[in-house]
């Protein structure tokens, strides 16, 4: 008798926080354990420089990046030549990008979908694709150059052009696996070629496109740089590149990390949408584990 | 007399060409009928050409020689007059179980209402009433299959055929889903071709149990069992009915068996 009160009393002591307020714990112990690493890393590269490992002209220490981030973004009032331009150039390269990627997603999905369920154009997409695929976007510079020019149009073409392989490739390959699983249940359904493609196969295939919108978004944002660093006059990448030749490597690596958060918010957007139309996605991985 | 045939198989041939392997015959001079009401499980090790047969009658491969009729008509595709229930239950997982037993109701030009009140009748029947709702993916094995028996019998199949469906489920779900087949196929009078490797799950559902062997011309024989429903398995006549399956089966395997699985 004695004991069964106990057991009663145990758990209810140990829940006295509350599950909303344990689940917050949980949430801000996780993080804090995910910020050890990277803090370790700063503090590393703080010590290396205080000890002169690197001097300060070669390696500036993170206070000197965080304070040229925050003049680059602000403005300061010894305005030295990038004060205050951190949201133009956003705009600058974010532009590029949201317009490059944009027509690589949609020519992507629309030419990818009717290669994977059409044996025909298959066959006659596939090989060309497969031929273009292998040459680095980077090859494409110069072509790009000639046809587009140095401005917004050469940098689209380089972010579209780059970022159309992996989503066309990924829809492809989606929209065949999907056939293969679902033509059965869709023919003895009474489907049509269309009903099987809309209800059945693009809902099916939905996942593998969007491994390809991620792989998408991640070269675009390497692909603009790479039209910034070779030709176009502004953007981040472009200001990365100034700030080198000018020696100013606190801007270079405050450049580098807003590069990293703008790819890496995009990022989570796309993982956003993701979320929110492929719940059923996530709940199947999930139970397969 | 005729009006009762629901599936014939004439002289039928099924035949794969590799180019390392040259011929394989799967299937070879199949003979087979079924009529209304039947519940014929076709039972077989790996490579006897059971999934092949099924696949044929539904539509979804072609025999290489002899025909297959459906209702005195010739097979030509695969369609909802031979509702398949598969291994691996094929459901659309973005769907709930009401949306996936309506889908095939919705491409065959069935209203609204109508689909509805069809769809709940059916997820009643199999014992998923309650869940209707239930996004399919947060359901059992057990109700999974469940949902995809509802989704065949929702298209009032001439013929319904099932690949190993409880294949993927514990002996204890399957020991259920066994007795609600047997009670779903007695209160809708369905026709049933059901293709399994066991011996047990074959005696305890059909009515006519048909034997195949991989190599063999022809079916390997036929046993109608006239034991009372519910069966028991753990009964004499069940096990010397299983003794006598077994060895019709493995007399008919060859020591050294030269085919392969399809």
């Amino acid at each position: 008798m004695g004991t069964d009160s106990k057991a009663v009393r145990t758990p209810a002591s140990a829940s006295r926080v509350g599950p909303a307020m344990g689940q917050f714990l949980g949430t801000l112990r996780e993080t804090s354990i995910g910020l050890v690493v990277p803090g370790l890393f700063i503090l590393v590269w703080w010590i290396a420089v205080a000890a002169g490992v690197f001097p300060e002209a070669v390696l500036p220490s993170p206070l000197a990046v965080g304070r040229a981030l925050v003049e680059w973004a602000f403005g300061a009032r010894d305005a030295g030549p990038y004060s205050g331009t951190l949201i133009d150039g956003i705009a600058a390269s974010g532009q590029r990008v949201l317009v490059g990627y944009s027509i690589a997603s949609i020519l992507g999905v629309l030419i990818g979908v009717p290669t994977g369920f059409f044996p025909l154009v298959g066959k006659l997409l596939d090989p060309l694709i497969h031929l273009l695929r292998p040459i680095p976007v980077t090859a494409w510079v110069p072509l790009s150059l000639i046809f587009f020019g140095f401005g917004f149009k050469g940098a689209v073409f380089l972010v579209a052009f780059g970022s159309f392989f992996p989503i066309v490739v990924n829809t492809i390959e989606g929209v065949r696996g999907a056939n293969r699983m679902l033509v059965k249940v869709g023919g003895m359904l009474g489907a049509s070629k269309f009903e099987l493609l809309r209800s059945f196969i693009l809902p099916a295939s939905l996942p593998a496109i969007f491994v390809g919108l991620r792989l998408g978004i991640g070269l675009a944002w390497v692909l603009v740089i790479v039209a910034e660093l070779m030709s176009v006059k502004a953007g981040i990448g472009y200001t990365l590149l100034d700030a080198y030749s000018f020696n100013r490597y606190d801007v270079v690596i405050a450049a580098m990390i807003m590069l990293g958060l703008m790819g890496f918010f995009s990022d989570r957007i796309i993982v956003g949408i993701q979320r929110v139309l492929l719940r059923w996605h996530q709940e199947v991985s999930i139970h397969a584990e | 007399m005729q009006n009762n045939v629901i599936v014939s198989c004439e002289h039928l041939m099924r035949s794969f060409t590799s180019k390392d392997m040259g011929i394989n015959h799967v299937l070879r001079e199949i003979n087979l009928q079924l009529n209304q009401g039947d519940f014929v499980v076709l039972i077989g090790p790996s490579g006897c050409g059971k999934s092949t047969l099924l696949n044929i009658i539904a539509g979804f491969d072609k025999p290489t020689g002899g025909t297959v009729m459906v209702r005195g008509a010739p097979v030509r595709g695969p369609g909802p007059d031979k509702a398949m229930v598969f291994q691996d239950y094929a459901l659309l997982p973005w769907l709930n179980a009401r949306e996936n037993v309506e889908i095939g109701l919705r491409l065959q030009g069935v209203g609204t209402r109508e689909r509805r009140c069809i769809a709940d009748e059916f997820l009643r029947l199999v014992g998923l009433g309650h869940a209707a709702e239930r996004p399919v993916y947060k359901l059992s094995g057990g109700m999974q299959q469940r949902v995809s028996i509802a989704r065949a019998l929702a298209l009032k199949p001439t013929v319904l055929l099932m690949d190993e469906p409880f294949g993927a489920l514990d002996a204890f779900q399957r020991a259920i889903m066994h007795k609600e087949l047997v009670q779903i196929w007695k209160t809708t009078n369905a026709s049933i071709i059901f293709v399994t490797h066991s011996l047990e799950e074959a005696l305890f559902l059909g009515n006519r149990v048909v034997a195949m062997t991989p190599g063999a011309v022809g079916l390997t024989g036929e046993i109608s069992i006239d034991l009372p429903r519910p069966r028991d398995p753990m009964s004499l006549e069940f096990t010397a009915l299983k003794r006598k399956l077994f060895d019709m089966i493995t007399a008919h395997i060859p020591d050294r068996t030269e085919t392969f699985v399809e």
